[in-house]
């Protein structure tokens, strides 16, 4: 007895398709839902079998349904994670769409079975199977992005020196390219001071410079000596990054290095005079220059130039030979080196001839320090030379000078030296 | 896991029905699928998501891939069907029912796992609650394919807290197609599978 008056009706007004149907395809019923969407009536297709018009359809597979649905009781499914196995019914959906069908979720459930007739409901799920195969899309990307990001982190890994640290200038992170480089162990740097992997030596690069940097919160770059674990001193670049979090708020650091050491050292050859490793004279004309540009020297507080010339260097040379000159002029370089001021700036003019720029003195302190010079090189222990001694002349810095005028100014005092009887100082 | 709410008696009686149900999944497949086999005798334990986690490890094998489908039923009775299948016994399962020349295709293959676990569940589950005097509603069943025996994911660890796990193993030698069978239900379902068992007992001994 049936308890709805019209079923018809609330299967018409479903938004999916039902069939009810035989074990033979015969077509019992055919809604509302599916006239529309395939464009077949239910006059036409009520009574008949469904082979005529789905010949495509593995009615093989179909009957077995049938029958496991009929003889359990229960309802049995077609599987709608891949194609589509039953009706193929277009779809209408224009934008963003990757079907071109309609992707289907099948049942069959028991109707009446003792006349063996199913009910088959069919539900679009075309929407829900492009979100999946979106995300599938997605999912495979990230995969993708994920396994690129894994190889770029490889060769960041082995390639780059680069340290995390924390706002206490504390290690938190390294490469392993950064473990390899400076000899350490990883365990033995993560949770120390940066400072302690550069040397205790290493002034310039104590967490002081580094801490100012992280305390302004800012990006910064700039040169610093390290120490390798064996003692090596090395140049590096570093690059120090603060790093956000989505509040930007900073959490960590990094810190890029790169070895600079070749550079610094190509750097030094080009300034430095290779016999005495004292600057060249290409390095004192830049540092005069800058010297002479600086506007604030005055009568007390002016800058001064020496210039220093070994007497009798050309008799000793032909005396002596070559060699015996050679050391002359480099244990000279290095006793001038030990006697000068820290911040005076040392170099070899030419020949045997050397130069000194004395910041901050005045015409007394000048002298003063001219008279060290020359004492120094006298004291000179060279047995295969003989007594060293040299002739010194001094000019001070006046408002108006010029390289030219002040280095004139000394050449005259460094030729009344030797005019007035070698291995003294004089000045203009 | 110490079980305080069923005693040995329920085990007994469940682990009888369980019997009886998979005895009917047997047959139902010989003669739906055509394919002749035996299923062990269920194993049945009592276990939080930690425990099921290891009892499909131990079960199954870590190299092994699998198509793993998980049918839901609703009820009195209800839980997680889950039925695990390896890819080249999915792959003979595909050959002998849709006996092409040809190799069976993913969707074939994939079709032919959710009708043996339709098969499965609707005999084995159907069969346990009719012996319980309830009745079940079967959900759409969905397969995937997972490589080595991580079916449980973390999140789901967290979920429930106690599980009944009934599990069994299915054998079908002339097509070299085996499987295991897990059904789970959880926390408050023990309680009313406890009911349902003490209303069977009093039907039996009255």
């Amino acid at each position: 007895m049936p308890t709805i008056p019209y079923p018809n009706i609330l299967l018409d007004a479903l938004e999916i398709g039902v069939i009810i149907i035989d074990d033979q395809f015969k077509v019992r019923y055919w809604n509302k839902w599916l006239e529309i969407n395939t464009g077949i009536e239910p006059a036409k297709i009520v009574g008949e079998n469904l082979q005529t018009f789905y010949p495509q359809i593995d009615y093989k597979v179909f009957s077995r349904k049938i029958r496991t649905t009929l003889r359990l009781h229960s309802p049995t499914f077609y599987d709608a994670s891949l194609q589509n196995r039953f009706l193929e019914i277009p779809r209408t959906k224009i934008t963003t769409s990757l079907l071109t069908t309609m992707q289907l979720q099948v049942t069959i459930a028991p109707y009446i079975p003792e006349q063996s007739m199913v009910m088959v409901s069919i539900y679009d799920i075309s929407d829900l199977h492009e979100l999946k195969l979106n995300l599938q899309h997605q999912m495979q990307t990230i995969a993708k992005l994920n396994d690129e990001l894994y190889r770029e982190k490889a060769i960041i890994d082995s390639n780059l020196l680069i340290a995390k640290i924390d706002s206490d200038c504390c290690v938190l992170e390294v490469t392993q390219a950064f473990v390899t480089f400076f000899g350490y162990k990883r365990e033995s740097l993560l949770g120390r001071p940066l400072s302690y992997v550069f040397g205790e030596g290493s002034i310039d690069f104590d967490s002081k410079h580094m801490r100012d940097v992280i305390a302004s919160q800012q990006r910064w770059s700039g040169e610093v000596k390290a120490f390798l674990e064996n003692g090596d001193g090395i140049w590096l670049d570093a690059v120090v990054n603060p790093i956000t979090d989505d509040n930007h708020e900073i959490r960590s650091y990094t810190v890029i290095f790169h070895d600079i050491s070749d550079k610094k050292r190509i750097e030094l050859l080009s300034i430095t005079d290779p016999l005495t490793k004292l600057f060249n004279r290409r390095k004192f004309d830049e540092v005069f220059e800058q010297m002479i540009m600086r506007q604030h020297w005055n009568k007390d507080a002016s800058f001064s130039l020496i210039m220093i010339d070994i007497d009798h260097f050309k008799r000793l040379n032909d005396t002596y030979g070559h060699q015996v000159g050679d050391k002359v002029l480099m244990e000279t370089a290095q006793v001038l080196t030990q006697t000068v001021r820290t911040g005076d700036v040392l170099a070899r003019w030419g020949g045997e001839e050397f130069a000194c720029l004395l910041p901050d003195v005045n015409v007394e302190k000048a002298l003063h320090v001219a008279q060290k010079l020359r004492s120094a090189i006298e004291m000179l222990d060279i047995p295969e030379a003989g007594v060293i001694t040299a002739s010194l002349g001094v000019s001070l810095y006046k408002i108006g000078d010029t390289e030219e005028s002040l280095i004139q100014r000394a050449d005259t005092a460094l030729y009344r030296a030797k005019e007035n009887g070698r291995n003294r100082v004089e000045s203009y | 896991m110490e079980n305080k709410q069923f005693s040995g008696d329920h085990l007994d009686v469940l682990k009888e029905l369980v019997n009886i149900a998979v005895g009917n999944a047997t047959a139902s497949i010989a003669d739906l699928l055509q394919a002749f086999g035996r299923m062990h005798i269920p194993q049945i334990t009592i276990s939080d998501m930690e425990g099921l986690n290891r009892h499909i490890k131990n079960s199954i094998p870590e190299q092994q891939q699998n198509y793993v489908t998980k049918q839901l039923f609703g009820g009195v009775f209800s839980g997680e069907f889950i039925f695990v299948i390896s890819d080249s016994s999915a792959l003979n399962l595909g050959y002998h029912l849709y006996d092409a020349d040809e190799p069976p295709s993913e969707g074939d293959i994939l079709d032919a796992v959710i009708e043996l676990t339709n098969i499965l569940s609707a005999t084995i589950i159907s069969r346990l609650t009719e012996e319980l005097n309830t009745k079940v509603q079967f959900f759409v069943p969905s397969t995937e394919i997972i490589a080595g025996n991580d079916l449980i994911s973390p999140e789901d660890l967290l979920n429930y807290h106690q599980i009944i796990i009934i599990s069994t193993q299915m054998e079908f030698e002339h097509q070299n197609i085996n499987g295991q069978i897990f059904i789970l239900t959880k926390d408050e379902m023990i309680e009313s599978l406890k009911a349902l068992i003490d209303q069977k007992l009093e039907e039996l001994y009255s």
